[in-house]
């Protein structure tokens, strides 16, 4: 209790009440700033959150039109599911790229799975197909690793169209920048009605 | 505060690229009601991605093993070529090439258009070689009609000649469809009963090519530009055509053979290889699609495909961008490895075959070893003029390399015969042609004199042509 005396002491009234409404902007702002960024939807398995900016959208579209489409979700395929710490881990540091890339306006024009996340995703085949590639062949034996080093193939390398088709270019699905779900207005519900729109 | 500031312009900045998608048609700055326009800098404000990119064909800077963007002198590096082509022009001058944006510079420039108007020289080529060099050659096609333009002399349309290639070469200015603007295309196909109007939208993203990147020949008499390919678009289809013709382009100044000298038959070429053959169209890989901010366009910075791996061979194939690298500079490597020998014993061959000449040889008894030639040289310049078969249908390319290496080999044998008859069974001596400066010697070229007449040309003459261009609106400045 003294140490917080000491620093609600080292503050006037006004400043009080100057760092109160400072500090409510930055974090309301902040807050709005994540809401318009739809940043909520990155918390949950929901693939659409993965077009909230348009450069995922060929591999959305492609995606959705695969036979994948119907049950595996984005993040079935392309975070590891050992554990919550290693999903949300993978997530983090996976996102902030793909937030540094378009930020500097970097994204390649056929975007490729980097190492790290091309072991994720055969991680991902083998689990869902386990019993087909264990038991009945035993294709999934091995991980990315081993098959990059030649000891064996990786899932695609069979597999090619799996599930985003032949062609991989931003360019490839030109047709689907207005089809595929856009993100809904910030504005909620409740508001619209009540401003009438 | 700064905090929140920053913020708010990162989020708006993400916010706009998500309305990033326009549409360019709705928004048309100007509108042409015809079909050719010449000056390519009009179609800027309506286009400016297609135009910006093609503007960055000037940029000679990419590097690769073979045929990067920068101009690099083929004879130096390649002295017998000077020998093959002894007694015609390409002997003086031959460069790799560059951009779009540089044809008009590097023809006026090149020492095989001569220098028309320095010292009373006449000119050495017909008006017919400006064909490929831009939106000013449909535009005075029109102007003058088929024939009085192929029968004008080069340097007559100096001042008419200043876009360089561009919009206009290959789309209907109105509507922006594809659309090949040379005559010689459309001829072809008719004569082997097809249209060039019914060709796919694939089809046509090479054909726009291919109105340029052909073998081809200007008729005797007329100079009027021909496609050989009445009897197919193949090497042997070519031969076929121009032999039914006893046509050749020069006699070769040292064995007197009759040759035929390939133009750039990129696109015959391009058929006979696997990428050809499975649909693949020029522009897939030389004009790769981009998406920028949700616009999707055609870079029409025309370069090499290995320049942008990421959006040329990755769009199908899956391997990383060094692999396929190394996969276009193994074929293109193997390639040049027959092309090597095939100069040298053809160069070789040549020499030799003017040594029985003046030995006494008859014309009864050169007229074998000529045909052999003809046949050995028609193949290596066919492979070799094509630039980038190397890589387009490399086993093509090594076909016609090693029945090139066979005919030279075939015509040294039988000169060594005629030799015999004629009491001579040595060596043949060989005359130091090791570099660029000895060959062109050995055949009689005098080179400061022609360059220095060049320079004049290009000091006095081509400025001139640009000054009444642009004072007649022909060339505008942006």
């Amino acid at each position: 209790m003294k140490a917080l005396d000491k620093i609600t002491n080292l503050f006037s009234h006004r400043q009080k009440v100057f760092l109160l409404v400072v500090a409510g902007v930055i974090c309301g702002l902040g807050g709005l700033f994540l809401y318009l960024l739809r940043a909520h939807t990155y918390l949950g398995d929901d693939s659409s959150a993965c077009i909230n900016c348009h450069i995922m959208t060929p591999y959305y579209a492609t995606w959705s039109h695969s036979s994948h489409g119907r049950d595996a979700t984005c993040n079935d395929c392309h975070v590891p599911h050992q554990n919550m710490a290693m999903k949300y881990g993978f997530k983090a540091v996976d996102g902030l790229k793909h937030v540094a890339y378009f930020l500097t306006h970097s994204e390649r024009q056929a975007i490729m799975a980097e190492d790290m996340s091309a072991e994720v995703i055969m991680d991902n085949c083998i689990r869902c197909h386990t019993q087909l590639n264990q038991e009945f062949v035993y294709t999934g034996r091995i991980d990315f690793m081993e098959a990059k080093r030649g000891e064996g193939k990786a899932c695609w390398d069979c597999h090619r169209n799996v599930p985003h088709g032949g062609m991989n270019s931003l360019s490839g699905t030109p047709g689907a920048e207005g089809v595929v779900p856009l993100p809904p207005s910030p504005v909620p519900n409740w508001l619209q009605n009540i401003i009438g729109k | 505060m700064v905090v929140v500031f920053i913020l708010g312009l990162l989020a708006s900045s993400l916010m706009e690229r998500r309305a990033e998608v326009v549409s360019v048609f709705n928004n048309k700055r100007t509108i042409f009601t015809d079909s050719i326009v010449s000056q390519n800098e009009k179609f800027k404000a309506d286009y400016p991605r297609e135009y910006n990119t093609w503007a960055m064909t000037e940029d000679t800077s990419f590097e690769s093993k073979y045929n990067g963007s920068e101009e690099v002198d083929v004879l130096e590096q390649r002295p017998e070529m000077v020998i093959l082509w002894a007694g015609y022009a390409f002997s003086r001058n031959y460069n790799t090439p560059r951009g779009h944006k540089h044809a008009l510079d590097d023809m006026r420039k090149i020492l095989r258009t001569g220098n028309p108007g320095i010292d009373g020289d006449a000119d050495m080529q017909p008006a017919t070689c400006w064909t490929c060099k831009g939106p000013d050659v449909p535009r005075m096609m029109r102007e003058l009609g088929l024939d009085t333009y192929y029968h004008m002399r080069w340097s007559e349309l100096g001042n008419e000649m200043v876009n360089t290639i561009g919009c206009s070469d290959c789309h209907d200015a109105r509507t922006m469809e594809l659309r090949p603007a040379r005559p010689a295309l459309y001829e072809a196909f008719e004569r082997r009963g097809l249209n060039v109007k019914d060709a796919t939208y694939q089809e046509m993203r090479s054909l726009v090519c291919a109105q340029c990147h052909v073998e081809y020949y200007f008729k005797k008499g007329t100079d009027y530009l021909t496609f050989p390919w009445d009897k197919g678009l193949t090497l042997e289809d070519a031969e076929a055509y121009y032999d039914e013709l006893d046509y050749y382009d020069y006699i070769h100044s040292l064995s007197k053979t009759p040759i035929l000298k390939a133009q750039h038959p990129g696109y015959e070429m391009s058929l006979q290889g696997i990428h050809g053959q499975r649909g693949v169209s020029c522009a897939d890989c030389h004009m790769p699609y981009m998406s920028e901010g949700g616009v999707k366009y055609t870079d029409h910075h025309i370069m090499s495909p290995l320049a942008n791996i990421d959006r040329t061979c990755q769009t199908c194939h899956r391997q990383d961008a060094e692999t396929l690298r190394k996969n276009v500079y193994e074929r293109q490597d193997k390639c040049t490895e027959v092309r090597n020998r095939a100069e040298k014993e053809l160069a070789t061959a040549h020499i030799e075959a003017k040594f029985a000449i003046d030995n006494g040889a008859t014309e009864a008894e050169m007229k074998p070893i000529q045909d052999l030639l003809r046949k050995s040289q028609w193949r290596w310049d066919y492979a070799i003029a094509s630039h980038g078969a190397t890589f387009h249908a490399p086993q093509e390319v090594t076909r016609l390399l090693s029945h090139s290496v066979d005919f030279a080999h075939q015509a040294r044998l039988q000169i060594v015969k005629v030799l015999a008859k004629h009491g001579f069974t040595g060596d043949i001596p060989m005359p130091d042609v090791s570099t660029k400066a000895k060959a062109q010697q050995y055949i009689g070229l005098d080179m400061p004199k022609l360059e220095e007449k060049n320079q004049r040309f290009m000091d006095e003459i081509v400025p001139k042509w640009i000054e009444d261009a642009k004072a007649k609106g022909k060339l505008i400045d942006l």
